[in-house]
């Protein structure tokens, strides 16, 4: 229902903040916005804490981040599982089965978050302060940023903070929900690439949203 | 002996005039809905309760979308909005939201039963034996980026199958979010607020309509002084029934302006004295008095259409006093007295042939029309005695001379009479016998009741915004399941699920709801249950747990129970919205139907399914129009038999069909003429038709009942009665409300056509030398009391 779809949405909202390239995040670094022909890719490793669980939920892949175009989240262990999200919608599939398909016309508010991220990926942080209070500090060699809700009791809003650090790219965002569940992530070989996406990643972003 | 009885009315007048005045002073309880007025006949209780039960929750329904660039200052205008309208008493601003509340108890509810709730999509894995796809959608979310996992509910549901069977629920408001509280939906640079609430007054009452919508009015309209490029969206049947009152009104209060003035005109033009004047308003006045108050006590409370056409036909009764007051132009003179037994017969017959008619219509199967029909009759009747028992006495004594105008109605019988102009009236018999024939062989009958409704187009604009930007498209239409219990409809909704859904793939209509869907038959549950516990848990339990991490002792701890949720508990609980508008009782269901564009197909694909019936009650109450005109045009048509069969015992075979004849011409050539004119025949032409024969018949009356001395005084009369009735139902041409225009273009034509023909009347009167012994027996009795 429409809880449970933007608690969704804004689940991705904070994994697409958290990874937000090290060049816009940091203050203090001149700004240098990724340009439409560049491609973010890296690995990554999630730790989801979740309440009364003893272990926590293990996953790890690679991801692709193309601005414009979407976010390509491929989890290869403990299986196979691929998230894509557009600005027209999102879709995700397990060996080929599509378990899940939102296009954002269905959800507008879809398209309105992407605008936000999209507008902080092209060095715009108005959209998103407009959400979040934004804290930066810097950390050695490294940074700090904290993001806390504005309205805290907005309904839409299931995350209490985002912790994000990193040095030259992010390297760890904690993402703590309302009930206390928590995502811990981990980002390695992060690469900046000037080069479009791979044909079969950009008909994964294409395909996104479709109907 | 005439006075004691002219005191008895008084006294009867005086009483009704203190009931009057005291039911006004309570307020007058005035109805608006045409659906009041004409009552399904009882010929199926069920589906008539159900079509009113679900007509009058949609008629209820209050949606308003507030809209501003700025999403604080539309929220704020929203939040200003409600709460002025609620101030009113008249709606209940909660009782439809869905808001973050509703949805905890929705959960809370659901959540204890879930072994038995599956959304269809895991239903339909779990029965093809794919319950691996249903474990795999469930680690997706549980591993995958994001994801709405909730430990506590991943523990308890390792499946998810319950937020699965949430986000199944069919709710109509597909493009709404929830912020803070509110539904909200963002258009362009538009953020607009939602505001449902639900009527506790009846839409169709003038005064909850009026406060109610000056409220809104006045609220939005400081709004929109207070937030610049503040939009105002809104929807109900309750503003479009004010419009369409407001609409009545306004026309109304100008027409009747209009026509008082001219009837006063023509009256004192013709007299040249204010008594006349008078005695015919207190004639009017008596009547008008008389039926409001009789009605009142006998129904409690009156129709507005009941209101209108009973007090046309009180414009009946001025025509008697015009009768009585034209008679102080007799050559003959007289005493006031003397006067009116020479008129005395002409009054008794016009009203005993109207009263026929009347008569007739209180006691033929008109349920819905017996209000207008004792409204006419106790006004005539309070008509009919002032005339008799006042007049007289009110009256000055000295006859007098009648001026040109009596000449000049003089020369209309000459037309008739006069033998050089035999030719000309053949050729125009000839024309009028083609006329007739033309346009009867040519009348189209519609009884569509959107065509009867002058709907503000300004509303509906707002109403199509507000279903495109909302997202949805409530019917009109529905269908209604029949059962000998709940179990048994729910199971039969499931049954037409996949019907719906294929009716959904061929465009039919977007959606539909029905209380299966809210709440499986205990039938289905029990599938549910097994389904889940042979396909998922027994195969695939404890391998999901191992992958998730769930330690099976504590799980086994809150595993839900075998319960059945029943329909009786979840309308009991209050958390699902909707379902009560969709259960009218044990048994019988509503489903409504969402974006509806081909009704027919719908109403194909159901037409052959047992307990199932598809309901459509615009269509269904324009039948029933349909099914009144027919009969209104066949009670004219009785009417006019009765009228021959009384006028032949004064006349005689022949002199009745004379007398007849100006009635037949009328009601026969009129609707004719307007068919050729490209109107198509509906209820309301009908029921002028009704009007328009006793108009006719007393003119008739009234021309045959005078010798041939009196003639041209009778003329004047009749001449009179013509202008003052076009003066204020011939107006009612120009209204734009088409039901009250039709009824206006009837009258216009038949009253022009009833005054023109009126003096071939007179050729029937020509051997009224002995009169049949009881009408002389009145006219001998009424002479002694006078």
């Amino acid at each position: 229902m429409i809880r449970l779809f933007s608690g969704l949405l804004l689940g991705f909202a904070a994994v697409l903040v958290a990874t937000l390239p090290l060049t816009l995040a940091a203050p203090t670094i001149e700004v240098t916005p990724l340009t439409k022909d560049q491609v973010l890719r890296g690995r990554f490793e999630q730790l989801r804490f979740l309440q009364g669980f003893q272990t926590p939920l293990k996953s790890a892949g690679t991801f692709v981040l193309a601005p414009e175009l979407g976010l390509i989240w491929r989890t290869e262990t403990p299986f196979e599982l691929t998230t894509v999200m557009s600005p027209a919608g999102l879709v995700q599939e397990v060996g080929g089965r599509e378990t899940m398909r939102m296009p954002s016309a269905r959800i507008p508010f879809i398209s309105k978050l992407y605008a936000m991220l999209g507008g902080a990926l092209t060095g715009d942080w108005e959209a998103l302060s407009g959400a979040f209070n934004i804290t930066r500090k810097t950390e050695g060699k490294g940074w700090r940023l904290k993001l806390e809700p504005l309205h805290a009791d907005d309904p839409e809003m299931p995350i209490r903070t985002i912790d994000l650090h990193g040095s030259r790219y992010l390297e760890d965002a904690d993402v703590v929900k309302l009930n206390g569940d928590r995502d811990h992530l981990v980002f390695l070989d992060q690469k900046l690439e000037s080069a479009p996406p791979t044909p079969e990643e950009a008909t994964l972003l294409a395909a996104a949203g479709q109907r | 002996m005439i006075r004691i009885l002219a005191l008895v009315w008084l006294a009867i007048v005086i009483l009704a005039a203190g009931y009057l005045a005291v039911r006004i002073h309570d307020g007058l309880p005035l109805r608006t809905d045409l659906l009041a007025l004409l009552p399904r006949e009882d010929q199926d209780p069920v589906l008539q309760r159900a079509s009113d039960a679900v007509s009058r929750a949609l008629a209820r329904r209050v949606v308003v979308l507030v809209g501003h660039p700025s999403a604080k200052e539309a929220r704020a205008a929203a939040i200003r909005l409600t709460a002025d309208m609620t101030a009113t008493g008249f709606v209940d601003p909660v009782a439809d939201a869905l808001d973050v509340d509703r949805l905890k108890q929705l959960g809370t509810l659901y959540f204890s039963y879930r072994r038995g709730l599956l959304s269809e999509a895991d239903r339909a894995l779990l029965a093809a034996g794919e319950g691996e796809a249903v474990a795999t959608k469930a680690m997706a979310q549980a591993f995958g980026v994001g994801g709405i996992v909730d430990g506590n509910l991943l523990r308890s549901d390792p499946f998810l199958l319950f937020p699965s069977f949430l986000a199944d629920l069919p709710f109509p408001l597909t493009r709404l979010r929830i912020d803070d509280g509110m539904l909200t939906v963002t258009d362009g640079h538009v953020t607009w607020f939602l505001i449902m609430a639900r009527l506790t007054g009846e839409p169709f009452a003038l005064q909850v309509q009026q406060r109610l919508v000056d409220a809104f009015d006045h609220s939005a309209a400081v709004l929109r002084e207070l937030h610049p490029g503040l939009q105002i969206k809104r929807l109900g049947a309750i503003f479009f029934a004010d419009a369409a009152s407001r609409t009545a009104i306004g026309e109304a209060s100008i027409l009747t302006n209009l026509s008082l003035v001219g009837i006063i005109l023509l009256i004192v033009i013709v007299f040249r004295r204010a008594r006349p004047l008078l005695l015919n308003m207190s004639v009017v006045g008596v009547g008008i008095g008389s039926a409001l108050a009789g009605s009142l006590a006998v129904f409690g409370e009156l129709h507005v259409a009941s209101l209108l056409f009973g007090t046309s036909l009180i414009g009946v009764a001025v025509d008697y006093g015009l009768y009585y007051t034209s008679s102080v132009f007799d050559p003959a003179g007289g005493t006031p007295r003397e006067r009116l037994r020479r008129v005395f017969s002409g009054i008794v017959l016009g009203l005993l042939t109207t009263l026929l008619g009347y008569g007739a219509l209180a006691l033929a199967p008109f349920p819905g029309l017996r209000q207008i029909a004792v409204f006419s009759v106790i006004g005539l009747l309070a008509a009919f005695a002032t005339v008799v028992l006042w007049l007289p006495i009110l009256d000055t004594k000295a006859a007098r001379d009648p001026g040109s105008f009596l000449t000049a109605a003089g020369r209309m019988c000459a037309f008739w009479e006069a033998a050089s102009l035999r030719r000309t009236r053949s050729l125009l018999l000839f024309v009028a016998l083609m006329t007739a024939l033309a346009g009867l062989a040519l009348v189209h009958t519609d009884n569509d009741v959107h065509r009867m409704q002058a709907l503000s187009p300004e509303l509906l604009h707002e109403q199509d915004e507000i279903r495109d930007l909302i997202g949805t498209n409530a019917a009109t239409q529905f269908l209604l399941v029949e059962a000998p219990d709940d179990e048994t409809a729910l199971r039969r909704e499931e049954n037409l699920a996949p019907l719906l859904a294929r009716l959904k793939t061929e465009g039919a209509l977007l959606g539909a709801q029905m209380p299966s869907a809210f709440v499986p038959s205990a039938e289905r549950q029990r599938e549910n249950q097994a389904l889940v516990q042979t396909a998922l848990e027994g195969p695939l339990l404890s391998r999901q747990r191992n992958m998730l991490g769930i330690d099976p002792a504590v799980a086994d701890a809150n595993r839900s129970n075998n319960e059945i949720l029943t329909l009786n508990k979840a309308l009991a609980s209050k958390a699902v919205p909707l379902l009560r508008d969709l259960v009218l009782a044990p048994g019988l269901h509503v489903v409504t139907l969402q974006g509806l564009a081909r009704p027919d197909a719908v109403r194909a694909a159901f037409a052959d399914i047992a307990g199932v019936r598809f309901i459509d009650p615009t269509a269904d109450f324009s039948a029933l129009l349909g099914k009144y005109q027919q009969r209104a045009v066949l009670l004219t048509a009785l009417s006019a038999a009765l009228m021959f069969v009384a006028l032949a015992v004064r006349y005689g075979w022949k002199g009745s069909a004379w007398v007849m004849a100006p009635s037949v011409i009328a009601i026969l050539l009129t609707p004719a003429i307007l068919s050729l004119a490209g109107e198509t025949f509906t209820f309301f032409h009908a029921m002028a038709l009704v009007l328009l024969l006793s108009v006719a018949s007393d003119y008739a009356i009234f021309c045959a009942e005078s010798p041939a001395d009196r003639r041209a005084v009778t003329l004047l009369a009749v001449w009179m009665a013509a202008l003052t009735t076009l003066l204020s139902f011939g107006l009612l041409v120009v209204s734009r409300v088409p039901a009250v225009h039709n009824f206006g273009s009837t009258m216009l034509i038949g009253i022009l056509l009833a005054l023109f023909a009126a003096p071939l009347a007179t050729r029937g009167s020509v051997k009224v030398k002995r009169p049949p012994a009881r009408i002389a027996r009145a006219e001998e009795e009424h002479a002694r009391i006078v």
